[in-house]
């Protein structure tokens, strides 16, 4: 990929912080139209990103979004210290959620994020540690047809 | 994709009133006003006509285009169909009956309430839903801005707007119907005329987004008509006596609330609606259902105006004395159906109350129509919102320093034009 090819920035996320929900999700989603991605792929994009701010607003201390943005793909990764995933598997199963009534009261943890996330990317790898936090690696190809 | 229309706003700007100050800048949610050469400007591609800019104009300097009483005398037969939000513009002793017979003193031949149209709605909204599981939510049509937002800023949610028309369009398309029959008038000689607090009423009458033409021929603003209304009103104490004791029009408690956030649902029986109102209130619910969320609610009832229609921008009373007494008409008119589901669901079925076609998405505003130039000039804007002192202080004529670096970037804007660059370049070449 060709540096100049590329748009990058960083968003930062605090765990807990509900009050500003969805506004990384919503900057990217705007970024993605301002630079003329077709709108099914700034869709997926958003879900993805909703969902992964989410999850690190419910269950993370912090975190990073990273965005970068090629003609052909959008790449984001999601690097947060946090409590971890102590079985990935488990938590990729559809309607797993550790989300508390709190949580599910306000729409989320209905088990679907990670599962969702991963149904909208083309390319999807997830990296935990107990204890420390977690790292999702996800690209969305701006020609691509998941879902 | 649709390419914006270029001549279809009901909102314009009177040139002699605007001093150019910042108000409207500030107050517009899509960003879509600029001060050129001291003067307010909108940029038609981005203005959806919800009417914040006229609200907030100290100076009265923001119109809309609504259609003035005179023309009308262009038909031969003059028909209103008022919004109910009309009958709470009165005092608590003024009946809605008395409303419309003063519309008719005043020139219209004939005039319909819609509370009815607006039960209608909510029976065929109803029997859609039962028969469409998927998908969900679906989002009503009766706000022409949330429309436009949705087709513009939403494009992927087009096919989630539930597609029966409103009650104002299905009023005006039964009368249009069966009126030039029943009169013996040609249907171009009868003009059929919403009356509302709404600007963008005129939008959707003029470019309509699913319709192939509107059934309705013009809307005049409450506020326009109301001192007349109020003229009538006072003349006519005899004809109101009349009225109270012979009530011609059976008016529907389940549709006279329509124009209260929450109304168009709360007649609904077996499906969940939420209503939101307010424009940056929308816009946050319709950033959660494109990221997925809310699939457990049926249907979505949007409204750019505060507490729904009634809030309007065109209307006279305070939008809480007009709930008021809106309510307290919902309470007397009680809860009891006026209208036969049977005759609701063989119109429904006829498709007599269904979009002539989808909303379709209109084309966004790329920076660039290249992707590569489009990447370049996005990260060049990321460089030049850091330069700005993000004071979103208005002077350099975009509303806020993030605004100012996108225009730079479109080259219709150039970085002198902030006052803070200025005075740091000025400060260093003294020295």
């Amino acid at each position: 990929m060709d540096a100049d090819e590329v748009y990058r920035h960083e968003f930062p996320v605090r765990g807990g912080d509900f009050a500003n929900a969805g506004t990384a999700a919503r900057r990217i989603k705007q970024l993605l139209k301002d630079m003329g991605l077709d709108p099914q792929t700034v869709r997926r994009v958003a879900i993805v990103s909703y969902e992964a701010e989410m999850n690190v607003i419910m269950y993370a201390w912090e975190a990073r979004i990273a965005l970068a943005v090629s003609p052909r793909e959008v790449h984001i990764t999601v690097d947060d210290r946090g409590p971890g995933i102590p079985d990935v598997e488990q938590a990729m199963t559809e309607g797993y959620s550790t989300a508390t009534a709190e949580m599910r009261e306000l729409g989320f943890g209905a088990g679907m994020g990670l599962p969702n996330i991963k149904k909208n990317a083309d390319v999807f790898t997830i990296d935990s540690a107990a204890g420390r936090g977690t790292r999702l690696d996800i690209i969305i190809r701006t020609n691509g047809h998941a879902t | 994709m649709r390419t914006p229309d270029k001549h279809c706003h009901a909102i314009h700007i009177t040139k002699d009133r605007c001093i150019g100050c910042v108000h409207c800048l500030a107050a517009c949610p899509t960003k879509a006003i600029r001060v050129r050469d001291g003067k307010a400007r909108i940029i038609d591609d981005l203005c959806i006509d919800c009417g914040e800019c006229l609200r907030v104009c100290p100076y009265d300097a923001v119109h809309s285009h609504t259609t003035s009483f005179a023309a009308l005398d262009a038909f031969d037969y003059k028909v209103a169909i008022p919004s109910t939000v009309l009958y709470g513009q009165f005092g608590s002793t003024v009946l809605p009956t008395e409303i419309l017979s003063a519309l008719r003193r005043i020139g219209f031949d004939e005039v319909y309430d819609l509370s009815s149209i607006c039960e209608l709605n909510c029976a065929a909204v109803e029997e859609y839903l039962n028969e469409h599981p998927r998908p969900r939510p679906f989002i009503t049509s009766t706000c022409p801005v949330v429309v436009r937002i949705i087709q513009r800023h939403y494009p992927t949610l087009c096919g989630q707007i539930l597609p029966i028309e409103p009650p104002r369009e299905i009023g005006a398309k039964i009368l249009r119907t069966i009126l030039p029959k029943a009169l013996g008038i040609p249907p171009e000689k009868i003009g059929i005329i919403h009356i509302t607090p709404c600007p963008a009423k005129m939008v959707s009458i003029n470019s309509p987004a699913t319709l192939n033409k509107s059934y309705l021929d013009g809307a005049i603003s409450i506020r326009d008509i109301f001192p007349q209304i109020l003229g009538a009103l006072r003349k006519g104490e005899e004809d109101a006596l009349m009225r109270h004791l012979f009530p011609e029009t059976q008016f529907s408690g389940i549709g006279m609330g329509w124009s209260l956030a929450g109304g168009e649902t709360r007649g609904l029986k077996n499906h969940r609606g939420v209503a939101v109102s307010g424009v940056e209130d929308t816009m946050r619910v319709l950033d959660q259902i494109e990221g997925g969320l809310l699939q457990d609610i049926d249907i979505l009832e949007c409204t750019v105006c505060p507490d729904g229609c009634v809030g309007g921008p065109l209307e006279v009373e305070n939008r809480f004395l007009a709930k008021s007494r809106i309510l307290q008409l919902v309470a007397a008119a009680g809860e009891r159906a006026v209208v036969d589901p049977k005759d609701v669901s063989r119109l429904y079925h006829k498709n007599f109350l269904s979009f002539d076609h989808p909303a379709t998405p209109v084309e966004s505003r790329p920076l660039d129509s290249d992707p590569v130039k489009a990447i370049r000039k996005a990260k060049r804007r990321d460089r030049i919102f850091a330069d700005l002192p993000r004071k979103d202080c208005g002077v350099c004529g975009a509303p806020d320093c993030r605004t100012l670096a996108d225009d730079i970037v479109r080259g219709l804007a150039r970085l002198e034009d902030c006052p803070f660059i200025k005075t740091s370049r000025t400060t260093k070449e003294k020295r």
